[in-house]
C-alpha cells in the first residue's frame, strides 16, 4: 500500500472551496445545504426551544410547590381575574407541552439534527451529505412543526392537554378537554413535521453512511458516534412510518370522524354518543410501536457520543469497541419489541404483558455491557477533567442509575405499583437528562472549536456543569421517592389525597432546585454564544483526538477537508506505543506495517 | 482539581445511597397509615409485590454500589496518575466482555421469570391459589364505572350477583367503593368517557379503565380500614379530583351497610306529620 | 512524554460577559415574577357596568362595602350565613383581663390572637379597640383578653373569631370549585366554558335541585347532597372526601355568594329602567324617533333633548335618587333576600309527601304510563314518547323568557340561557338524586330555572306523582327498549332484564 502520508504540508493545492464565488448570506446562513450550516442551526435552535421546554417545566414545578397559588408571569398574564392561579387544564397543558418541546423540538433533533448533520460526514471523511437539499428540507420540515405547536397555545381552549402519549380519547374527542379542540389537531400535525423532518434526515444518514466513507473506513473503523447515528437512523426508519400513520389516522378520526380509535356509545360532555367501531388500545400500540425505539433514538447517538468523548479525555482506547457495536445494535434490535411494556396495565393480553416483560428486562443486558465498558474505558486512563469529561461522567452515572430504576418496573408485578407515578418520570428524566442531555452538554462543548473554530469558555462551563448536576440530581433523585409513596403523576394538585400531604415540603425542595437549573442553563446559553465571538480560536485539534473531523480546518471550509483523507486505523488509539512522542494517533497517520500489530487494527 | 471531580462524583454516588437508605424513616417510602414503617402491602398479591420490589431493589443496590465504586477508583485513579506513568493501553478482554455478558444476563433472566407467577396471579384467572393449590374462590362485588371525574359504583341488592346490565334494585355509591374484608373479592372496571386507571396504593392494585371494554380486578384485602382510591391515567384537567375511597369491612358491615344503602336510596321521604 | 491537561486558556471575557448576562437575565426574571401581583376580584353584572357612571359607581361601592373582595370578606350580618365563630357570653370577671365565659360551641377551638367581636355591653360597637384572645383555659373556661380598656360586664355576649367559616368557605373554594364555577360564582371560571352543561351560575339565587317547594331557595341540605354526591351526567363531581367541615363551610360561601349576586341583580334591575346606558339611549331614540314622525306629520313638535342632556338629567335626578330613595332600595332588597334564604330553612317549605310510595305494581305504573301520556301533565311533549328525552318540543323556537324574541337554537333552554334537553329517562341517570322522593319532588316543585313545572298540590295529587314516579323509574328497565346504561353495545345481553 503505497499511499501518500496527507500531512498540512500537501494542504496547499487542495484546498477545496475552490468556489468562483462566495455565497450570499442568504444562501450561507438561511437557506445553506451545508451539512455543518444545517447543524448549527439544529442546534441553536434546539437550544433555544430548550429553554421553551424548561420554562414550561419551571411552570409544572411551581404548581407542585405552591399548588393554586399565584404563578409568576404566566398565570398574571393569563389569569389575572383569579388572581394569578392557574387553571388545572392550564397545568394539563403545561406537562404535555413540556414533555412535546423537549422531546420533539429539542432532544431528538439535537441527536441526530445538530450532531448527526454536523458530524457524520467529518467523522467519515465525506464532503457534504449524500442528500444535501434533503438534509435542508428535514432541518425547514421543523419549523412547521414548530409553528404549529407554538400555534396550539393559542387555540381556543388552551394549548393540548392529553400529555406528550396522546391517548385517545380524550385527545381525540373534542368535547373531552379544553386541550383537545383545534389546539390536538395542531399538535397531531406538528408531529406529523416533526416526523417527516426526522424521516428526511434519516434516509441521509444511512445513505450517506454506508455509501460517502473515505477509503479505508471500513465499518469497524467508524466511530461509535457514527455507529450509533447509523442505527439510529435505522430506527427511525423503521419506526417513524407507523407513528407517522398512527397520527394520520387521529387527524382523520378528529376531522373526518373515521372511528379508527373510538369505541361505541361514548358520551362525554354531554356531547352525541360515539359511532365506534375502533379501539383506544390500537393507538397505544402504534404510539409506543414508534415512541419506544424513540427512546433509543434519544440515547443512542448520546452513547455513541459519550464513547468517543470518554477515550479522547481518558486518552485510552475505547475499551471493547466491537462489544459496544453489538451491543447498540442489540438495543435497537431489542428496542423494537419491548414496547408493550408502556402497556403493561392498559388491559392487553396478560400473556402479552409476559413477553414484554422478558424482552424489556432482557434489554438491560445490553444497557449494562456499554456502561461497564465505559468504566473500563476509564479504568487506568490519564483522565482529563475538563467540562467535556465531567459532562461526560455525568452521563454514565446518570445513566446507571436510569438504568437501574428501570429494572424496577419492567418487572411487571411491580410495574402495577409504580406505573404512572413519579417513579416513572424519575427514570425517564435520568436517562432522557441525565444521560442524554448530559452528553449533549459535553458535545457542545467538545465539537464547539470544530463547529465555530473557537474554544468554549471552561470556568464558566464548569460551573454551569455543577449548578446543572446538582439541580438536576436534586430535582429528580427524591421523584423515586415520590413515586414509591403512590404519587400519580400529572396531577395538579397530590396533595388534597391524605397519604400524600406530607410529600408537599419535598416537592417545594425538588422545585427550588429546578429553578436553580434552569437559570443555570443561561451559562451554557451566555457560553454558547459569547464564545462564538469572543472563544480564543484553536487550531485544527485543540483535543489531540483521532478523528477525522479533527484533520480539517477549525471551521472546516465548504467541501470540509483541504486533504482528502485516508484511514489507516479505527478512531481510539490513544497512548498507543507506536505514537511516538504524542499520545494519540489519528485516523489519517500511516503506521508501518511492522508496529501495527500493537493496534486492534478493526 | 482532578481529585476534588473524582471525589465530586463518589460524593454524589454515596449522598443518593444514604438519601435512599434513609428514605423509609423519613415517610418518603411505601404508603401507610402510620402504623408500620416501612408501609407494608395489605393485600396478599400486594405483599408478594413488595417482596419482589425488595429482591429488585437489593440486586440493583449491590449493582449501584459496585458500579459506583469501580467508576469512582477509576476516576480517583485516572486524577492521580502521575506524568510519567503510561495509560492502560487496552482495546478490552474478551474475557472480560463474556463475564460481564453472562452474568447479568442470568440475574436478568432471574428477575423475569421468577415473577411470573405473580402477573400470572394478578391477571389471569385460575392462577391465584388458595394455601391447598386450588383455584381460589373469586366474588363480584361491584361494577366500577370511571368518569370525569368521580366513580361511580353499583353493586347488586343484597343476596343477588352482579349482572352485567343494570338491575332495578341495584344499590348506587359514588366514590366510596365497599368490599368485605379477606374476600377475593372482583369488581368490573369501566369508563363512561375517556382513560382512567382504578388505583389503591396500599393493596398496589393498579388498573386502567379503557374505554369499550369491561376489564375484571381482583384483589383482597388484609385489613378493615379506609383505603385511598384514586385515578392514575391522564383523564383531562379534573385528573386529580378523582378521590375516593374503598372500605374493607367484615362481611356482616358489609351486608349491614348494603341494606342502610338500600333503605337510602329506595326512601321515599314520608314522614309522620308532627302531633 | 509530557502530557498538559487538555483545557485551553480561555479570555476573562467570555466569563465576565457570561457571569453577568446570567446575573441580568435572573434578576429582570425574578422583577417580572416577584412583583406584586394581580389579585383575585369578583366580577360584576354586564348590567351593573351598563349603569350610568354614578350609579354604577354607586352600586359597586354599596357591593364591596357590603361583600368586600375575595381576599377582604364583608360578612354582612343581617344575612342568615352561619359566618363561623364561636358564640358564647361573659359569666363572670376573673382578675383585670381575664373573664369567666360561657360558650356555645366546642370550646377547645379557641385559639390565640383571634379576634373578638362584642355583640352587647358597653364594649361593643365600632369605637372600641380590637380585642383578641391572649388565653384561654378549657377547663376553667377562663378567657384572658389583650387589648381590652374596659373589661366586659357579666352577660355581654360576643363571637371569637367572627367569618372564619366563611373565609375557610372562600379557601376550599378557590381551590376545588373556582375554576369552574368563577370566583365570584358567576359559573364562568376558566374552566367553566367548556362544560356541557355550564356551571351553575349562583348569581340568580337560584338552584336546579332542591327539596323545596315551588319558587323557594335551596336549603343547605340540598347544596350539601350535591356537593357531597355531584350531579351524575354533568361535570360536577362528588366531593364525598372533602371533609364535613370543608363542605359545611363551602356551602356556606356558596349560599353567601348566591346572595351576593341576587342583591346586585335586584338593585341593578332597580336602577337599570331609569339609570342605565341602554335605557338612556333607548328613550333618546324613541324621543327622536317620536319627533321624527310628528315632523313627517307636519304636527306641532317640541324637539327633544339631546343624548348628552338625557344623560345629564338622568345623573342629576340619580343624584337625588340615590339620597332618597337608594338607601330604602337597598334595605329592601336585603330584607327580601333575608327572607327567602331563612324560609328555606323552616321544615315547612321542604316538601314531604303526604303519603307513602304507591305500591310499585305494574298496574300503579300503568297508571303512570297514562299520566305521563294525559294532557293534564304533558310529559311526552319534552321528554318523548318513550322518555327518551325527544319529544316535539325540543324541536321548536321558544321565546327568551320575559320577551318576545326567540332563541336562535331550536329546543327547550334554561333561565340562564343555555340550551337544555329534556332528561332522557330510559338512562336510568337522575341528575337532582336516584331516591324515589328526589324524583317526587323533582315532579311536585318543578326543577327551578327550568322549563320542567311543578305539578305539586294542583295539578297532581301525592298518589299520582307517585304513579308517575314508579312508571318512570321503570323506565331504565323495562323490557320494551335495550338499556343504554348497560354500556350500550359493550355489554353481552346474556341476562334478560328484570322486567
Amino acid at each position: 500500500m503505497s499511499t501518500l502520508h496527507p500531512t498540512i504540508d500537501h494542504a496547499g493545492h487542495a484546498d477545496h472551496g475552490g468556489h468562483g464565488h462566495a455565497p450570499s448570506f442568504f444562501f450561507t446562513y438561511i437557506w445553506s445545504t451545508d451539512h455543518k450550516m444545517i447543524g448549527k442551526q439544529f442546534l441553536i435552535t434546539t437550544l433555544l426551544m430548550m429553554m421553551v421546554g424548561g420554562g414550561l417545566a419551571l411552570g409544572v414545578r411551581w404548581q407542585l410547590a405552591r399548588p393554586w397559588e399565584r404563578m409568576p408571569l404566566f398565570g398574571d398574564a393569563v389569569f389575572a381575574s383569579e388572581g394569578g392561579q392557574i387553571s388545572p387544564e392550564a397545568y394539563t397543558m403545561l406537562f404535555t407541552m413540556h414533555a412535546t418541546v423537549m422531546i420533539f423540538l429539542v432532544i431528538i433533533p439535537v441527536l441526530a439534527g445538530a450532531f448527526g448533520n454536523f458530524l457524520i460526514p467529518l467523522m467519515i471523511g465525506a464532503d457534504d451529505m449524500a442528500f444535501p437539499t434533503l438534509n435542508a428540507l428535514s432541518y425547514w420540515f421543523m419549523w412547521p412543526a414548530i409553528a404549529f405547536f407554538g400555534a396550539s397555545f393559542f387555540m381556543h381552549g388552551g394549548g393540548p392537554a392529553a400529555g406528550w402519549t396522546g391517548y385517545p380519547l380524550l385527545s381525540l374527542l373534542r368535547e373531552a378537554a379544553p386541550g383537545s379542540r383545534d389546539a390536538q389537531t395542531c399538535w397531531l400535525l406538528g408531529l406529523t413535521f416533526v416526523g417527516v423532518s426526522s424521516m428526511m434526515g434519516s434516509v441521509n444518514y444511512m445513505t450517506t453512511i454506508i455509501n460517502m466513507r473515505a477509503p479505508g473506513m471500513t465499518l469497524f473503523r467508524m466511530p461509535l458516534t457514527i455507529w450509533s447515528m447509523f442505527i439510529t437512523a435505522i430506527l427511525q426508519a423503521f419506526a417513524l412510518p407507523v407513528l407517522t400513520a398512527a397520527g394520520f389516522m387521529m387527524v382523520a378520526d378528529r376531522l373526518l370522524g373515521t372511528c379508527f380509535f373510538v369505541p361505541a356509545g361514548i358520551v362525554v360532555n354531554n356531547a352525541p354518543p360515539t359511532v365506534g367501531g375502533g379501539q383506544t388500545l390500537l393507538w397505544q400500540h402504534l404510539f409506543w410501536f414508534y415512541s419506544h425505539p424513540a427512546v433509543y433514538i434519544m440515547l443512542l447517538p448520546a452513547m455513541g457520543m459519550v464513547s468517543d468523548m470518554l477515550a479522547c479525555m481518558c486518552r485510552k482506547p475505547i475499551f471493547g469497541y466491537k462489544p459496544m457495536v453489538y451491543s447498540m445494535a442489540a438495543i435497537a434490535g431489542l428496542g423494537f419489541i419491548v414496547w408493550g411494556h408502556h402497556m403493561f396495565l392498559s388491559g392487553m393480553n396478560p400473556a402479552l404483558g409476559m413477553t414484554f416483560m422478558v424482552s424489556t428486562i432482557m434489554i438491560a443486558l445490553p444497557s449494562a455491557i456499554k456502561t461497564f465498558n465505559w468504566i473500563g474505558t476509564i479504568w487506568g486512563g490519564r483522565i482529563q477533567f475538563n467540562t467535556v469529561m465531567l459532562n461526560c461522567t455525568a452521563f454514565v452515572s446518570m445513566f446507571v442509575i436510569g438504568g437501574l430504576s428501570g429494572i424496577f418496573m419492567a418487572a411487571v408485578p411491580v410495574d402495577i405499583y409504580i406505573h404512572d407515578t413519579y417513579f416513572i418520570v424519575a427514570h425517564f428524566h435520568y436517562v432522557i437528562f441525565g444521560a442524554t442531555l448530559f452528553g449533549v452538554f459535553g458535545g457542545i462543548q467538545f465539537w464547539f472549536p470544530k463547529m465555530f473554530g473557537r474554544m468554549m469558555n471552561e470556568t464558566v462551563g464548569k460551573v454551569h456543569f455543577v449548578l446543572t448536576f446538582i439541580g438536576f440530581n436534586c430535582t429528580f433523585y427524591p421523584m423515586h421517592m415520590l413515586g414509591i409513596a403512590g404519587m400519580p403523576r400529572r396531577y395538579a394538585d397530590p396533595y388534597h389525597f391524605p397519604y400524600l400531604e406530607h410529600l408537599l415540603p419535598m416537592n417545594q425542595f425538588m422545585t427550588t432546585a429546578a429553578f436553580l437549573m434552569g437559570f443555570a442553563q443561561f451559562l451554557l446559553l451566555g457560553n454558547f454564544f459569547l464564545s462564538i465571538f469572543f472563544g480564543p480560536k484553536c487550531g485544527r485539534n485543540p483535543w489531540h483526538a483521532n478523528g477525522l473531523e479533527w484533520s480539517a480546518p477549525s471551521p472546516p471550509g465548504h467541501g470540509n477537508f483541504d486533504i482528502p483523507p485516508v484511514v489507516y486505523h479505527g478512531p481510539y488509539e490513544y497512548g498507543s506505543p507506536v505514537s511516538g512522542e504524542k499520545d494519540y494517533l489519528m485516523q489519517t497517520e500511516y503506521v508501518p506495517l511492522a508496529q501495527r500489530v500493537a493496534l486492534e487494527d478493526h | 482539581m482532578g481529585r476534588f471531580w473524582a471525589l465530586f462524583f463518589i460524593v454524589t454516588a454515596v449522598i443518593t445511597f444514604v438519601v435512599s437508605w434513609i428514605s423509609p424513616s423519613m415517610g418518603w417510602w411505601f404508603p401507610t397509615d402510620g402504623v408500620a414503617v416501612f408501609g407494608m402491602a395489605q393485600s396478599t398479591l400486594g405483599r408478594k409485590i413488595d417482596d419482589l420490589f425488595y429482591l429488585i431493589l437489593w440486586i440493583v443496590s449491590v449493582t449501584f454500589v459496585a458500579t459506583n465504586v469501580a467508576l469512582g477508583y477509576a476516576l480517583w485513579r485516572g486524577a492521580t496518575i502521575k506524568p510519567e506513568e503510561k495509560v492502560w493501553f487496552s482495546h478490552g478482554s474478551h474475557s472480560l466482555e463474556v463475564i460481564w455478558t453472562i452474568v447479568p444476563s442470568v440475574i436478568l433472566l432471574f428477575i423475569a421469570l421468577y415473577q411470573l407467577d405473580v402477573w400470572a396471579a394478578y391477571r389471569v384467572r385460575g392462577f391465584i391459589k388458595d394455601s391447598d393449590g386450588k383455584p381460589k374462590q373469586i366474588v363480584a362485588v361491584a361494577e366500577v364505572t370511571a368518569r370525569q371525574f368521580e366513580w361511580r359504583i353499583r353493586y347488586p341488592a343484597r343476596g343477588k350477583t352482579l349482572k352485567p346490565i343494570p338491575q332495578a334494585d341495584d344499590i348506587y355509591t359514588v366514590n366510596e367503593l365497599h368490599v368485605p374484608t379477606g374476600d377475593l373479592v372482583s369488581i368490573t372496571l369501566r369508563t363512561d368517557d375517556v382513560q382512567h386507571a382504578f388505583f389503591v396504593p396500599e393493596l398496589r392494585v393498579k388498573q386502567d379503565a379503557v374505554p369499550g371494554k369491561l376489564i375484571p380486578v381482583w384483589f383482597d384485602t388484609l385489613v378493615t380500614k379506609d383505603y385511598e382510591m384514586l385515578c392514575a391515567e391522564l383523564c383531562g384537567w379534573g385528573h386529580y379530583k378523582m378521590k375516593a375511597k374503598l372500605v374493607a369491612q367484615s362481611t356482616e358491615d358489609f351486608e349491614a351497610w348494603k341494606d342502610k344503602v338500600s333503605e337510602e336510596q329506595f326512601d321515599d321521604g314520608y314522614r309522620k306529620p308532627a302531633e | 512524554m509530557m502530557f498538559r491537561v487538555i483545557c485551553p486558556n480561555s479570555t476573562s471575557r467570555t466569563t465576565r460577559l457570561s457571569f453577568q448576562g446570567v446575573i441580568v437575565c435572573g434578576w429582570a426574571l425574578l422583577s417580572l415574577g416577584c412583583g406584586a401581583g394581580p389579585q383575585a376580584e369578583f366580577k360584576y353584572r354586564e348590567a351593573t357596568d351598563d349603569l350610568i357612571s354614578d350609579a354604577e359607581r354607586s352600586v359597586k361601592s354599596t357591593l364591596k362595602d357590603s361583600f368586600g373582595t375575595p381576599n377582604e370578606l364583608v360578612a354582612w350580618e343581617r344575612f342568615p350565613i352561619n359566618y363561623g365563630g364561636i358564640k358564647g357570653a361573659v359569666a363572670s370577671a376573673a382578675g383585670d383581663k381575664a373573664v369567666i365565659v360561657t360558650l356555645e360551641g366546642e370550646s377547645e377551638k379557641i385559639r390565640n390572637k383571634t379576634p373578638i367581636l362584642w355583640l352587647t355591653g358597653s364594649v361593643a360597637g365600632d369605637k372600641t379597640p380590637l380585642v383578641t384572645v391572649a388565653g384561654f383555659n378549657a377547663e376553667t373556661k377562663q378567657l384572658t383578653l389583650a387589648g381590652v380598656s374596659e373589661l366586659p360586664n357579666a352577660g355581654d355576649r360576643f363571637v371569637v373569631g367572627f367569618g372564619e367559616d366563611l373565609q375557610l368557605g372562600r379557601h376550599v373554594y378557590m381551590k376545588n370549585c373556582m375554576h369552574c364555577h368563577g370566583v365570584s360564582g358567576d359559573g364562568d371560571g376558566p374552566t367553566g366554558q367548556f362544560l356541557n352543561p355550564r356551571p351553575r351560575d349562583y348569581r340568580n339565587g337560584q338552584f336546579k335541585f332542591t327539596a323545596t317547594k315551588s319558587g323557594e331557595k335551596a336549603t343547605r341540605d340540598d347544596l350539601h347532597r350535591i356537593v357531597k354526591y355531584g350531579i351524575p351526567g354533568t361535570y360536577m363531581p362528588s366531593f364525598l372526601l372533602l371533609g364535613e367541615r370543608e363542605t359545611k363551610v363551602v356551602v356556606e360561601y356558596v349560599r353567601w355568594l348566591a346572595i351576593r349576586g341576587e342583591f346586585e341583580k335586584r338593585l341593578v334591575a332597580e336602577l337599570s329602567s331609569d339609570y342605565s346606558e341602554t335605557s338612556i339611549a333607548d328613550s333618546v331614540r324613541k324621543a327622536e324617533a317620536a319627533y321624527a314622525e310628528k315632523k313627517k306629520n307636519k304636527e306641532e313638535a317640541e324637539k327633544p333633548l339631546s343624548a348628552n342632556k338625557v344623560a345629564k338629567a338622568a345623573a342629576s335626578e340619580f343624584a337625588k335618587y340615590s339620597k332618597e330613595d337608594l338607601p330604602a332600595a337597598i334595605e329592601e332588597t336585603a330584607n327580601l333576600l333575608t327572607d327567602a334564604w331563612t324560609r328555606a330553612e323552616e321544615p315547612d317549605t321542604v316538601i314531604v309527601p303526604s303519603i307513602h310510595r304507591v305500591d310499585d305494581t305494574a298496574e300503579s305504573r300503568e297508571r303512570g304510563r297514562l299520566l305521563y301520556m294525559s294532557d293534564k301533565t304533558k310529559c311526552y311533549t319534552c321528554h318523548g314518547m318513550t322518555g327518551r328525552g325527544d319529544g316535539a318540543a325540543t324541536e321548536d323556537f321558544w321565546p327568551k323568557p320575559g320577551t318576545t324574541e326567540k332563541f336562535a337554537n331550536r329546543g327547550l333552554h334554561d333561565e340562564w340561557g343555555n340550551q337544555l334537553k329534556p332528561r332522557n329517562l330510559t338512562l336510568g341517570q337522575y341528575r337532582g338524586g336516584r331516591r324515589p322522593i328526589d324524583l317526587f319532588r323533582r315532579m311536585y316543585a318543578g326543577i327551578k330555572g327550568t322549563p320542567m313545572p311543578a305539578f305539586g298540590g294542583t295539578a297532581l295529587k301525592d298518589n299520582e306523582i307517585w304513579d308517575l314516579v314508579n312508571f318512570v323509574m321503570s323506565l331504565p328497565y323495562s323490557s320494551r327498549q335495550p338499556s343504554p346504561a348497560a354500556g350500550g353495545n359493550m355489554a353481552k345481553l346474556d341476562e334478560k332484564p328484570a322486567h
